[in-house]
């Protein structure tokens, strides 16, 4: 039954990317969903058989991939990634089957996304080397094509798929030599081989398998400085991959890190977590800083990815900390916080892409600041950004703040921890956290009041209607699991207990306990989400009764004549002159000036009469990563000098082409000879 | 055919073609030049052939006929056509002078020698101690390619590799499956299809055959 599920997961998968390459354009996009939603559900019913009995499933054959052979496990911990993956998919598909006729349903889109899918599903399978790296390639090369989609209308998604492929890729190379380091010196590439073995290898060899599988992976995370791809690649992918990318792939990133930091090698020194939680301090703030000042909505959006998995680096390299110093208690909330953290990010970064998608449709552009009033026009779409920004944002009753309780539970509970290095992280851990919840709330509320509220700035946005239904139904789908776990989080916490257990094989069963009120595990800590929210609804109806009441008395001053709020006594107002995401943004920008050094250029060109008339002001700021600036550019400058050099040596010439094969081969005999 | 007259004629046939090899580099006029790789593709199906006879292998005496066919007649009258097009039937202004090229083809010769003595001695026939022959000719193929100027000249050099090639089959193994050596001659003969479709194009566009201009083309 087990390898069934396993088998019909990866066959459904491959089938729906055929149908979806072959099969004539009208019925191309319905079949591979549906086959879609078949190799879906079939993972679900193995990741619910896993996280319910709390035993691996497994099946291998060597008929596949030839020397090696394909060998494919489900732990509790793969199951919690796959059933994060698997959301996001089912929501993100029945999303495409109104975003098709937008130019995703070529034949190469429409079999690229469902391979896209699978690949994603299957990586947390992988149970042997070899197996892994191929699903890890097979899935970085089909959301490639994804970004691709749109380069013949965007010139920038073809410099975007450039950096993402760069990027994956050099990761790949990185994982690929920690995997090959540690199964070479294992004595087997199968996962359970290197398990049992990998604690005779030295420090010094673990310790650098780890910082290069740690590179890899964050990478893939969109840990900064490692970043720069993510803007870029998940603005330009249409829709459903943007939500794919940024709510699925990026989490296989964390599972990596997990899986050779704490599986394979079996956890590390405390120098090891040091590195990650500082890694997630630095994406944490630097996430949220940008997507707080920049006024593209997707790259607000995939900046804000950065930002969380910040946190979820945080989390794990706090969890790997308390393990390498003893306390488990703590290591295991830490733990239980940082997946939740994760699946978190899947639900609302998932419905916050597609209503961003959505977005794009309706107006043909993600600018903020050509967007406005879109609440209106397209309610459902608004609501559910409404929800995904409220919920990233880590306010009550969604999920985000569970999460974020959880993990400062677990920060603010190892303080009085004897390693003094631990307790200056974690210290600079809570005051980070602390300036990112305050960021991404300014980010938030600038995408939601300029996007959605207000008036239209443009006339694309004053047009917009709201998207078809399975669009509405895909991106609402997300929305109310977000507030579902928010309200209930015992639904998802069990088995993410489970997983949990299965990466720390030390340590307690439970972390928190309680279906109403959320208790701590070995600590005091006491949340009741429901009750809270609860609180909010009855306290919100007073004060709107309060306030009816209190307007039905007769007011005590003379009646007004309306006039246009913030009007400063104008007569005519243009939405224009509304305020923007650029201004918004400006004070922020100044604050933070000495890091973001933006660009501005103010251009006040007076009237010919007189210098004190002004005729027109231009303002332009552009905010371009600091760090692809510093770090990026030279290098590539380099690699560009370089190439120059060889240029060099090519001038045309056929004779010369010949005469170098010629010595090569020359060189060659001699050599042997 | 006794053991001494086999071995001799083997012999034989191998010396006509390298010393075919040496002679395209030795002449200027290409009519010349195709004459002697017409003169050499005759050796190398010779070669097959002495073989054929030796081991009493109807597979291999068909190669050397089919060898004989294609090489001796067939690719040689494609090169003529090429070279109709070309008022100035010579290779006049090498990259490399001649005696300078011969002396380059002899260093490739002692080269491949030196190269090959472990193969030699892995087949200690008579056949395998003339493998050096069909390197050197490979070798040489490809020098020719490297230091003339003109399109038909560097069909020549391929069809010399192409030689070395099929000589070192012959004489390292004891016949290269028929299917093997056909497709293989078949890619050849392809490939100077290509070639002369790409002379005739040179011409109609340069109106020269001289493959330097093409660098021209690039940026």
């Amino acid at each position: 039954m087990n390898h069934v599920s396993i088998w019909m997961t990866a066959l459904a998968g491959l089938m729906a990317a055929i149908v979806g390459g072959t099969l004539p354009v009208r019925s191309r996009v319905g079949a591979a969903v549906l086959l879609t939603w078949v190799s879906c559900s079939a993972a679900l019913v193995a990741v619910v058989s896993v996280l319910h009995s709390g035993h691996a499933i497994a099946m291998s054959t060597t008929k596949i991939l030839p020397f090696t052979g394909i060998s494919l496990e489900l732990t509790p911990l793969g199951a919690v990634f796959v059933l994060a993956i698997v959301v996001v998919a089912l929501a993100s598909t029945l999303y495409w089957l109104g975003y098709a006729s937008h130019g995703l349903s070529t034949r190469c889109a429409s079999s690229a996304l469902p391979l896209f899918v699978t690949s994603m599903i299957l990586v947390p399978f992988a149970a042997s080397v070899a197996t892994f790296l191929v699903l890890w390639e097979l899935m970085a090369l089909a959301s490639l094509v994804l970004v691709l989609t749109d380069q013949s209308r965007r010139e920038a998604a073809r410099s975007a798929a450039q950096w993402y492929a760069v990027m994956t890729h050099a990761g790949a190379a990185a994982i690929l030599l920690a995997l090959i380091l540690l199964s070479a010196h294992a004595g087997g590439q199968t996962f359970a081989q290197i398990e049992a073995h990998s604690h005779h290898l030295s420090g010094a060899l673990r310790g650098t398998i780890f910082v290069l599988a740690l590179l890899g992976f964050a990478s893939k995370a969109g840990a900064v400085p490692l970043h720069v791809w993510l803007p870029k690649a998940h603005a330009e992918a249409p829709g459903p991959a943007s939500a794919l990318m940024s709510g699925a792939m990026v989490n296989l990133g964390i599972y990596g890190i997990i899986l050779v930091g704490n599986v394979l090698l079996g956890g590390g020194p405390v120098w090891w977590w040091l590195l990650v939680s500082a890694l997630g301090v630095l994406s944490a703030l630097y996430g949220a800083l940008y997507a707080a000042t920049t006024s593209d909505l997707k790259r607000l959006l995939a900046y804000s990815t950065a930002d969380n998995m910040g946190l979820v680096l945080i989390a794990l390299g706090t969890a790997g900390m308390f393990a390498a110093s003893g306390s488990h208690v703590t290591a295991a909330i830490a733990m239980v916080a940082a997946l939740l953290l994760m699946f978190n990010h899947s639900l609302f970064k998932g419905a916050l892409f597609l209503a961003a998608g959505a977005v794009q449709i309706a107006t043909g552009t993600r600018d903020l600041d050509r967007l406005g009033g879109l609440l209106r026009r397209m309610p459902v779409t608004g609501v559910v950004f409404l929800i995904g920004a409220l919920s990233v944002a880590a306010l009550p009753p969604l999920n985000g703040f569970v999460g974020e309780w959880l993990l400062l539970q677990s920060l603010l509970h190892a303080l009085p921890s004897a390693n003094t290095a631990v307790v200056i992280t974690v210290a600079v851990a809570v005051a980070a956290l602390a300036l990112t919840g305050g960021l991404t709330v300014a980010a938030f509320v600038k995408a939601m009041g300029i996007g959605f509220l207000g008036r239209p700035r443009s006339e694309e946005a004053s047009k917009a209607h709201e998207v078809p239904a399975t669009m509405q139904l895909g991106a609402g789908l997300l929305a109310i699991s977000c507030l579902a776990l928010g309200l209930v989080p015992m639904l998802i916490l069990p088995a993410l207990m489970r997983g949990a257990r299965s990466a720390r094989p030390v340590g307690p069963v439970a972390a928190v306990h309680g279906w109403i009120s959320l208790h701590l595990f070995g600590f005091h800590g006491v949340l009741a989400p429901s009750l809270l929210a609860g609180g909010l609804v009855v306290a919100l109806a007073a004060t709107v009764l309060a306030r009816r009441v209190s307007h039905r008395r007769s007011s005590p001053w003379p009646a007004l004549t309306p006039a246009e709020p913030w009007g400063s006594g104008r007569r005519t107002q243009t939405a224009r002159m509304q305020y923007t995401a650029t201004s918004f943004a400006e004070p922020l920008q100044r604050v933070f000036d000495d890091v973001i050094r933006p660009a501005r250029d103010l251009d006040v060109s007076p009237a010919a009469e007189s210098h004190y008339y002004v005729e027109r002001i231009a303002y332009q700021t552009s905010s371009d990563d600091v760090i692809e600036r510093v770090i990026y550019q030279p290098l590539i400058a380099a690699v560009r000098r370089w190439g120059g050099l060889a240029r060099k040596l090519q001038n045309g010439s056929v004779h010369r082409y010949l005469a170098f094969g010629l010595l090569a081969l020359v060189i060659v005999l001699v050599v042997l000879a | 055919m006794n053991n001494a007259t086999y071995s001799s004629l083997l012999e034989l046939a191998a010396g006509l073609v390298i010393l075919c090899a040496f002679v395209t580099l030795w002449r200027r006029s290409l009519s010349a030049i195709v004459r002697a790789l017409c003169v050499q593709g005759v050796a190398l199906g010779l070669v097959a052939l002495v073989l054929g006879l030796h081991r009493r292998d109807v597979v291999l005496i068909t190669v050397g006929c089919l060898v004989i066919a294609a090489k001796g007649a067939v690719i040689p009258t494609l090169l003529r056509r090429v070279l109709a097009n070309d008022s100035l039937n010579r290779e006049t202004s090498p990259l490399v002078n001649v005696p300078a090229s011969l002396v380059g083809a002899g260093a490739l010769t002692f080269l491949a020698y030196g190269a090959t003595r472990s193969v030699v001695a892995l087949v200690p026939t008579s056949a395998g101690r003339l493998i050096p022959l069909g390197l050197a000719t490979l070798l040489i193929g490809f020098f020719s390619m490297v230091i003339r100027r003109k399109a038909a000249s560097q069909i020549v050099g391929l069809l010399l590799v192409d030689n070395g090639i099929a000589l070192v089959a012959f004489l390292a193994t004891a016949g290269v499956p028929l299917l093997v050596e056909l497709g293989a001659s078949l890619d050849v003969l392809l490939v100077v299809v290509v070639l002369r479709v790409l002379a005739v194009q040179l011409w109609s566009k340069f109106a020269v055959l001289d493959l330097d201009q093409l660098q021209e083309l690039h940026d």
